[in-house]
């Protein structure tokens, strides 16, 4: 079964596939120069620190003795996402010695930022009477709500009891690659890269819905550019206060709709004017450009006897862990399985591996066992891997056994043959025995009947 | 020395206490003038908060008399406006600085001796106690190491109280860093570092500060394994006797509670034990078979 990995690309990655102008026109806002330098490997940060003030540029070879020698792989790791994201540009002097500099913006504006600090994007609105600002744990419960409303939509449009206002183009858009209907009555099923999407955890499930939200826009008129740089700085915003939306541009107003949608804003109707406030997943949009790890509390105890109790009323969370376990019964603040073989057995039949489900499960652990060391019982996290690994334990290859050979000459030219084109799976040279992949046996016939 | 692996926290996140030398005694007659000083410190402090949204750095400076937390960047009120954050800082180090001169001329009584050491002890317990604050606070806390900003000499008298607040972080797996900007090496810091598994060092020159700052101190702890840091040529050992509070290179030590004293002594004075010199050859009752 090939592993298909479902490849959250970072959000990074799009920034960094833009074109260089367009790039470089957005490193003229300091809230994106931010971002970008919090998204970086922290060996990529420190370089970026101790080049910010010299103008000169420095040699590829002086900043490798930087690093102690089992430290190199990650130093081209790190150099090689600055250039990608053009932070540091080569440079080609005389003695054809590759030398970096900083991005001439980037370093004006971290400049700027250390010696004078930051600011906010814009002000919010002053604390006004008439309307009555929601609270910070209201936000957050919106925007879980909105959130869930919206994956489930996504997964399967009848069991929702609001739909959101995406049109059906969109959501068609974000299914592609989770979902695929095999027939057209039939009811769309999830796909291998489905799984392990809804198996991800928030804030990787959020960039890539965002990344195909941003590749969709040309279409709808939007430029990528500036929805990027909007929602980069969104993220700077203060949670809990309100702005009002004349700040915005036509562009930023289309998306804040969509936005509203997915749960990172929350639109209100103003006196005069209309508010949004920015969510608790609006805020961490900077934090998680890195893989950084989930915040949110932990709902799923496993017991030793491989029975599970998840602490949640949400459909979506009962969904996801009837991927993998057995469901045995729903109360009202509880959902109690176990997670069985045959369970199992279904969940990788579907693509899900071992490690993600090992690490779901570690990641929304409970906060009464988060603590303790390990989180799920290493009795489970084994017994999920044998079972994986009972999978592959024998391999199944169509191919060809050839025996009775005249000839040990012939023997080994048949060999040889198989082995040029990589299908040689077995040889027994004593007793002349060789075993070919199926998809050779035509050109093998061919090859022999040449030989004789 | 490995750090204390931060508990369900990318590696990245890290605390990072300051404790900054204020003793005014020093900086009268520093080459670097305390203001300049600032420019340096306070871009590095922004930097810090830079790296990563979770960061968080507290500043406590180190008086000759006293000790006091100056700023924390994990007060609701710190984010918003970073010049008034830098105004505050400056405004509650003079005052501080103020306090602390009250402080040190009514315990000197008619001002005698002028300290010239500052209170090194005082401020690495205050970190350390903040630090346990923090680990107390739940699962989730970021990495966090102390750094030291030191100029003033070591007071030989806070030998003993400095070692121990060494020993403390090192078993809480807690790295101090020393910058010296004043002219001479301090044994104590450099003792620190070298025992706790942090980075000592003494820029040459000072007023490229914060590019030795951002160099040596910016990254967090686990990228630190692979990054070629500074090392001192040598750590000085000395140790200051108990009594006098001179630095000694040979002593008598006590064999119950390892005090050391620079003359013979009848009684140990940390732990009580009489030392009765006892000849070699005398017989001494066997207790076993």
């Amino acid at each position: 079964m090939p592993q298909v990995r479902i490849v959250a690309r970072n959000f990074m990655d799009m920034v960094a596939a833009l074109p260089a102008a367009k790039l470089d026109k957005l490193y003229d806002s300091s809230f994106i120069c931010e971002a970008v330098l919090r998204s970086l490997p922290p060996l990529a940060k420190k370089y970026v620190l101790q080049m910010l003030f010299l103008d000169s540029p420095l040699t590829a070879k002086s900043m490798e003795e930087w690093v102690l020698p089992d430290g190199l792989s990650k130093h081209k790791v790190a150099i090689d996402r600055l250039l990608q994201l053009r932070v540091f540009m080569e440079v080609n002097d005389r003695k054809k010695e590759p030398s970096y500099k900083m991005n001439q913006k980037f370093q004006s504006n971290m400049q700027k930022y250390l010696t004078t600090g930051g600011t906010v994007p814009r002000e919010p609105m002053p604390l006004n009477a008439a309307v009555r600002l929601p609270s910070v744990g209201e936000l957050e419960t919106y925007a879980m709500e909105q959130w869930e409303c919206f994956l489930l939509q996504l997964i399967n449009s009848s069991q929702v009891d609001k739909s959101t206002s995406f049109s059906s183009s969109m959501m068609r858009a974000f299914q592609r690659g989770l979902l695929n209907s095999s027939r057209d009555n039939e009811a769309p099923r999830l796909t291998e890269n489905g799984f392990q999407f809804l198996l991800m955890e928030t804030n990787a499930q959020l960039w890539y819905i965002i990344r195909e939200y941003i590749s969709s826009a040309e279409e709808r008129g939007m430029d990528p550019t500036d929805l990027i740089s909007f929602l980069l700085e969104l993220s700077f915003h203060t949670l809990g206060e309100a702005y009002s939306v004349n700040t915005l541009t036509e562009v930023q107003r289309l998306a804040i709709k969509d936005l509203a949608d997915l749960g990172l804003v929350k639109y209100l109707q103003g006196r005069k004017e209309g508010l949004f406030m920015p969510t608790k997943l609006a805020t961490n949009l900077s934090v998680s450009l890195s893989d950084a790890s989930s915040r949110k509390e932990g709902f799923v105890v496993v017991e030793t006897n491989f029975r599970m109790y998840a602490y949640s009323t949400s459909r979506l969370h009962c969904e996801i862990l009837r991927l993998f376990s057995r469901i045995e019964y729903q109360l009202p603040n509880l959902i109690v399985g176990a997670i069985t073989k045959e369970s199992l057995y279904n969940a990788f039949e579907n693509g899900i591996t071992a490690e993600q489900i090992v690490s779901f499960l570690q990641q929304n652990a409970h906060p009464r066992v988060a603590e303790k060391m390990p989180s799920v019982p290493e009795n489970v996290t084994d017994q999920i891997r044998l079972w994986e690994a009972d999978r592959n334990r024998v391999e199944m290859t169509p191919s060809h056994l050839y025996e009775d050979f005249p000839s040990k000459d012939l023997f080994e030219a048949c060999c040889d043959f198989a082995r040029d084109y990589g299908c040689l799976l077995w040889q027994d040279t004593k007793k002349m025995r060789l075993i070919v992949k199926g998809e050779l046996h035509q050109q093998m016939r061919d090859f022999l009947r040449g030989q004789r | 020395m490995a750090s204390a692996p931060s508990k369900l926290y990318q590696d990245d996140v890290s605390l990072v206490v300051a404790l900054l030398d204020t003793n005014p005694f020093f900086w009268a007659a520093a080459s670097l003038p305390f203001s300049e000083f600032l420019h340096h410190v306070i871009p590095f402090i922004n930097s810090l908060l830079l790296l990563n949204q979770l960061n968080r750095v507290v500043l406590i400076a180190t008086g000759t008399s006293s000790c006091g937390y100056i700023f924390d960047s994990g007060d609701g009120n710190a984010s918003g406006n970073s010049n008034a954050v830098c105004s505050g800082i400056i405004k509650k180090l003079e005052d501080f600085v103020g306090k602390d001169s009250k402080i040190g001329k009514g315990s000197n009584g008619d001002g005698t001796r002028p300290a010239i050491s500052s209170l090194l002890s005082g401020s690495l317990s205050l970190a350390l106690c903040y630090i346990q604050r923090i680990f107390r606070s739940g699962t989730r806390h970021p990495q966090p190491r102390i750094l030291c900003l030191q100029g003033s000499p070591d007071g030989p008298e806070q030998y003993v109280a400095v070692m121990n607040s060494i020993f403390s972080a090192q078993r809480l797996m807690i790295p101090i860093d020393s910058c010296i900007v004043g002219a001479q090496h301090s044994a104590f810091l450099q003792q620190a570092s070298y025992i706790t598994g942090g980075v000592y060092l003494k820029p040459q020159q000072l007023d490229g500060l914060f590019q030795f700052l951002a160099a040596a101190f910016a990254t967090d702890l686990h990228s630190r394994n692979f990054l070629r840091l500074p090392k001192p040529a040598g750590v000085d050992f000395r140790a200051s006797c108990f009594c006098h509070k001179k630095t000694i290179d040979m002593g008598y030590v006590c064999s119950v509670c390892l005090s050391i004293f620079c003359k013979y002594h009848k009684k140990c004075s940390t732990c009580g034990s009489e030392f009765n010199q006892v000849a070699p050859d005398s017989t001494i009752p066997d207790q076993k078979h």
